[in-house]
């Protein structure tokens, strides 16, 4: 492996995915191919049904791709089975849904501990807490998410993607169901930790404005990479 | 560190309420069990108790020859307890006055099982003791006292001894329950019978070695004993005591089994469902923790460990509260019947915790494996899993639990498959129904604004669900329906053949020339009484001239004697009657001709029972012995006899032309209340021959064995009705989040809270009625033939239920729907959208 290729957290080379339809095979990405260095924030963009999700789905080791490959940190996704792939997240990935996706029956405080525990980190209350502090809820440490707005579900869901210090965070549409004020904080959160960390941030969104924070632009058009432009955040990184 | 997030995870479902359905469900099923199966297995133990107190022991050898001593010394070595008896007719005399008594001369031991009650004068109160009278003592019946002119501390002569009457013999625990012996009875010991002189070689006595022990020791004993046996020697068990409830009691066990059998079924079914809802609500917390890393092997061990803590504090709980309920409901039948209830084996608690946890295990397997199949993309693709949430697997495996559950419970097997048959009818009508709804509804064309439209409208576009809802709540009225039924139609039965006017005294020995000076008597008093009937007893002696044996034993795995030439000893009581009793039935055959034909042949209709054990036909000719004259009868008909009721009833009848041909006493009976005493001593001094049993003791334990049946029934009735409920909150509650999502929308869209609270409160009262008739229908159905193979009752159809399964259907359905739902439209719009966030 060279240098360079050690030096991309994430590798993509010749990717399809292809489904089965009750009409035959269908195409969702055909012949993908870019790499994400270490630290760097990529946006993914694309109108709905581009391809956009599922490709974040791939990167992310949650399905599975037709062909082509996916290298994470070094590590062939192709050669992982379904188990080893969750290590590999619980290692190394975190997650921002924009759904929020916290577990209902959890505070927000046990929410952001979840992925440490999982992971069987004994210690992870501290940095959850710390975390938690970081998104401005230390107060809501013993809340369940349906006591909360939806902007502080997502920053608790932020706070839980960054616990454990991945190497790398996927965010799909992570303001999309929050109103503007919120999106805003939201967005900024995740940037500034981002930063903070020194995480690789690869962002699902079809908000152009948002897209334009990140490094580098993915455009994904009918399941093909249209264009890779650089975002406005390109001088920065 | 699994084990801290599971159990984390664990008190906050309990918190949030998620398994509560569940730990009821499984709780509901083990207390079901536990305290039926503790319940009737004490009321099983007692009644054995008490039928062995009908023969004074466990077991007992008759015969009409003395036994050989080995018989008492090898049963002594086998650790049985023994007694004997021996029975023979003797004359009294005191006072001028000679009487002929029925003597029971009795060993210290006696009686092995059960109590004597005496009085130590006519008017002082009756009491229980544990032995007989001592030698050179003899205890009297109350008729003996009257026809002896006697009292207690009198001397009477029986045969050629001289005894002090000491006490006023009230009942033994073996007294026939109907004899010509009547109240004409004898109480002596053992000891004494050679002071009497009364049994001599030739004379006719009965000889009875009377046995007490468990059932292993009576068992070897009677392996040893069978070889052995004589051809006038007769084994018999608590089963061949011919008594009138021994049905009913049958029945009532039946039933509670069937009960049982109900509650188990509906807290299976609550918790199939319940089960499948909460692995589906877990789908996207399983998802996540993939997302985030969590191993298969981790999750499927936060779930198992789940299953495992819900299983076992819901037996716990289930078997605590069973136990608590079978203490207060066996105290409370305990008081009523005036008796201890022995307290049950171990097994209600095994039968009861192993039934919870195979509810446990069968009804979430299948959920379970499809959660930890949950594939992490979901947390992006929401739908996906969903398709698993319809399993055929699980409705498989949920049905065959149930069946295999239902049968451990009843072990009988035609029950179980006639009421897993009617359900499965149910289940297939049903799928029929919610598809030609969702037809209809659509050709129909709705309006929209109307609360009925919408209640439509919701009912059609769930039709899957619907034809899953409809068939539980079906199953749930089905099954209450079916209670209610049953209960109505054995308790009914059981008061017909016990009504608050039977007599409950029966005269016997009343001489020809009394008939007439007796009834008036009676019209003079004001007593009711049936009519009276010529009596006379004969033995069975040839059927077309070929003569009988020993009679064959009914013991469980004693009956197998297949050397014994088939027959019966007993000497039934015997009359003549023009006409066919109230109650009887002629089930082949023809009624008396005679008159008709006007010719000499004596003709007998014969009790149907008997027809199988003489291997009677119709045309054959019994030969009956009549004091030593035998007599040649034609059979002509065969009957069915309810022998549960209290009334007199014939084994054989014989035509009126036999009228003359024997000697006779007559036989009524009568109701007599306590005011009536005065009456009672005048008739018997009056007619001191005749004699008096009192079968008021009989009527109040038939009573009191169907009043505490209904209060089983009740009990059960009320655990079928709560099993019923956890399956419609269940069923309801599985649909909740749905219901929240089409409640926002609509109330988004301007719908009035009046319009959809109609429409959900229309929609429930349609799936219960529809849910109702249906069950109704096929309830009755299956009811004709449970309560033919079962119970032995005529199947009768019940149209009332016609209407009472849908409008209790549609009220049970739509209050507690309707209540569970009314929360949630409460709340606002913004509290429901963030709820479902």
């Amino acid at each position: 492996m060279s240098v360079l290729s050690q030096l991309n957290v994430i590798q993509v080379s010749g990717l399809t995915k292809r489904v089965n339809t009750l009409e035959g095979s269908l195409t969702i990405l055909s012949d993908i191919n870019f790499s994400v260095k270490s630290g760097e924030s990529v946006a993914i963009v694309g109108a709905s049904g581009s391809g956009k999700s599922t490709l974040l789905s791939l990167l992310a080791g949650l399905d599975v791709a037709s062909e082509g490959e996916i290298h994470l940190d070094g590590e062939a996704l192709s050669t992982l089975d379904e188990e080893a792939r969750a290590r590999l997240r619980a290692d190394k990935i975190g997650f921002v849904f924009q759904s929020f996706m916290l577990v209902q029956s959890l505070t927000a405080l046990e929410n952001v501990m979840l992925p440490a525990e999982l992971a069987g980190d004994h210690d992870a209350k501290a940095q959850a807490v710390e975390l938690l502090e970081k998104v401005g809820l230390s107060h809501r440490l013993a809340h369940y998410p349906s006591q909360l707005s939806g902007g502080e579900q997502q920053r608790v869901a932020i706070a839980r993607a960054f616990i454990g210090s991945p190497k790398i965070l996927f965010a799909d549409e992570p303001s999309a169901n929050l109103d503007r004020k919120n999106g805003q904080l939201i967005e900024n959160l995740l940037f500034d930790l981002n930063k903070q960390n020194g995480t690789t941030l690869v962002l699902v969104t079809h908000d152009e404005q948002l897209a334009k924070k990140c490094q580098r632009i993915i455009h994904i058009e009918g399941g093909q990479l249209e264009k890779i432009s650089e975002g406005g955040a390109a001088n920065v990184g | 560190m699994w084990v801290k997030l599971a159990f984390k995870l664990f008190s906050r479902e309990l918190r949030r309420g998620e398994l509560t359905i569940i730990f009821a469900a499984i709780a509901l099923a083990v207390l079901t069990v536990f305290s039926l199966s503790a319940i009737t297995e004490r009321i099983s133990l007692n009644l054995a108790q008490k039928s062995s107190d009908f023969i004074a022991s466990d077991r007992r050898l008759s015969s009409n020859h003395a036994f050989e001593p080995q018989l008492l010394t090898q049963a002594n070595k086998f650790g049985l307890a023994t007694a004997e008896m021996l029975y023979f007719d003797s004359m009294l005399f005191a006072n001028d006055e000679l009487v002929l008594g029925s003597v029971k001369a009795i060993t210290g031991s006696y009686p092995l099982r059960g109590k004597i009650t005496i009085k130590d004068s006519l008017t002082s109160p009756a009491y229980d003791v544990d032995t007989g009278p001592k030698a050179g003592a003899i205890w009297l019946s109350e008729g003996l006292f009257y026809a002896l002119k006697v009292k207690v501390g009198d001397k009477v002569e029986l045969g050629a001894g001289l005894f002090n009457v000491t006490k006023v013999l009230v009942k033994e625990p073996d007294a026939p329950f109907f004899s010509l012996s009547g109240n004409k009875r004898v109480l002596l010991n053992y000891a004494d019978i050679a002071t009497t002189q009364a049994v001599q070689p030739g004379s006719r006595v009965f000889h009875r070695l009377l046995f007490a022990g468990n059932e292993q020791q009576l068992s070897e004993y009677y392996t040893w004993l069978k070889p052995q046996l004589k051809s006038n020697q007769n084994w018999q068990g608590i089963k061949d005591r011919q008594s009138p409830l021994g049905n009913n009691i049958v029945r009532a066990e039946r039933f509670l089994l069937l009960a049982g059998l109900f509650g188990i079924m509906l807290a299976a079914v609550a918790m199939a469902v319940s089960a499948k809802r909460y692995c589906e609500r877990q789908y996207d917390p399983v998802a996540m923790m993939k997302t985030l890393g969590g191993s298969r092997k981790v999750i499927r061990n936060i779930f198992l460990l789940h299953l495992s803590l819900v299983t076992v504090f819901s037996i716990v709980a289930g078997l605590m509260v069973g136990f608590v309920l079978q203490t207060i409901g066996a105290d409370y039948l305990a008081t009523f019947m005036g008796t201890e209830l022995p307290q049950a084996g171990f097994r209600p608690w095994l039968l009861s915790a192993f039934i919870g946890l195979v509810c446990a295990l069968m009804f979430s397997l299948k959920p379970l494996l499809d959660l930890f199949d949950i594939p992490p993309l979901r947390v992006l693709r929401r739908n996906l899993g969903d398709t698993l949430a319809i399993s055929r697997i699980h409705i498989a495996l949920s049905m065959m639990t149930i069946f295999v559950l239902m049968w451990i419970f009843s072990g009988e097997i035609m029950t179980t498959l006639i009421l897993f048959a009617s359900t499965l009818l149910i289940i297939a009508i049903l799928f029929a129904i919610s598809r030609l709804l969702f037809a209809a509804g659509r050709r129909l064309g709705l309006r929209p604004g109307s609360s009925w439209s919408l209640a439509l409208a919701t009912l059609q576009k769930r039709a899957n669900a619907n034809a899953i809802q409809l068939i539980s709540f079906a199953l749930a009225i089905k099954l209450m329906l079916f209670l209610v039924i049953l209960k109505n139609d054995i308790i009914a039965d059981w008061q017909m053949q016990v009504p608050a006017d039977a007599p409950n005294m029966f005269i016997i020995n009343i001489a020809k020339e009394e008939v007439t000076p007796i009834k008036k008597f009676f019209r003079d008093n004001n007593i009711a009484h049936e009519d009276f009937y010529p009596v006379f007893s004969g033995r069975v002696d040839a059927v077309n001239g070929e003569k009988f044996a020993r009679r064959v034993s009914k013991q469980e795995g004693e009956e197998n004697d297949k050397n014994a030439k088939k027959g019966v000893s007993r000497e039934p009581n015997l009359t003549w009657l023009a006409s066919l009793p109230e109650g009887n039935e002629i089930t082949e055959g023809q009624w008396f001709t005679y008159g008709v034909t006007g010719g000499n042949d004596i003709e007998v209709s014969v009790f149907d029972g008997w027809q199988d054990v003489l291997g009677l036909k119709l045309g054959d000719t019994i030969t009956l012995l009549v004091n030593e004259q035998a007599i040649n009868a034609k059979v002509t008909s065969f009957r069915k006899v309810d022998w549960g009721t209290l009334k007199p009833n014939f084994v054989m009848i014989l035509s009126p032309n036999m009228a003359g041909k024997v000697p006779v006493t007559y036989f009524s009976a009568a109701q007599l209340h306590d005011s009536d005493t005065k009456a009672i001593s005048q008739l018997l001094q009056r007619y001191p021959t005749i004699s008096m049993i009192d079968i008021k003791s009989q009527i109040e334990q038939a009573q009191s064995i169907i009043a505490q049946v209904s209060l089983a029934i009740g009990f059960v009735l009320s655990i079928v009705l709560v099993s019923g409920a956890l399956v419609l909150i269940s069923q309801v509650q599985a649909s909740l989040a749905e219901r929240m999502e089409e409640m926002v929308i609509l109330r988004t869209l301007g719908a009035k809270g009046r319009l959809i609270k109609l429409a959900t409160l229309y929609e429930f009262m349609l799936l219960g009625g529809i849910a109702g008739l249906v069950a109704a229908l096929v309830s009755d159905i299956a009811l004709l033939v449970i309560q033919q193979q079962l119970f032995d009752v005529a199947g009768r159809l019940h149209p009332y239920i016609w209407l009472l399964g849908p409008l209790s259907g549609a009220l049970f359905v739509s209050s507690i729907g309707y209540f569970m739902v009314a929360h949630t439209m409460r709340q606002n719009t913004q509290g429901l959208l963030r709820k479902l966030g």
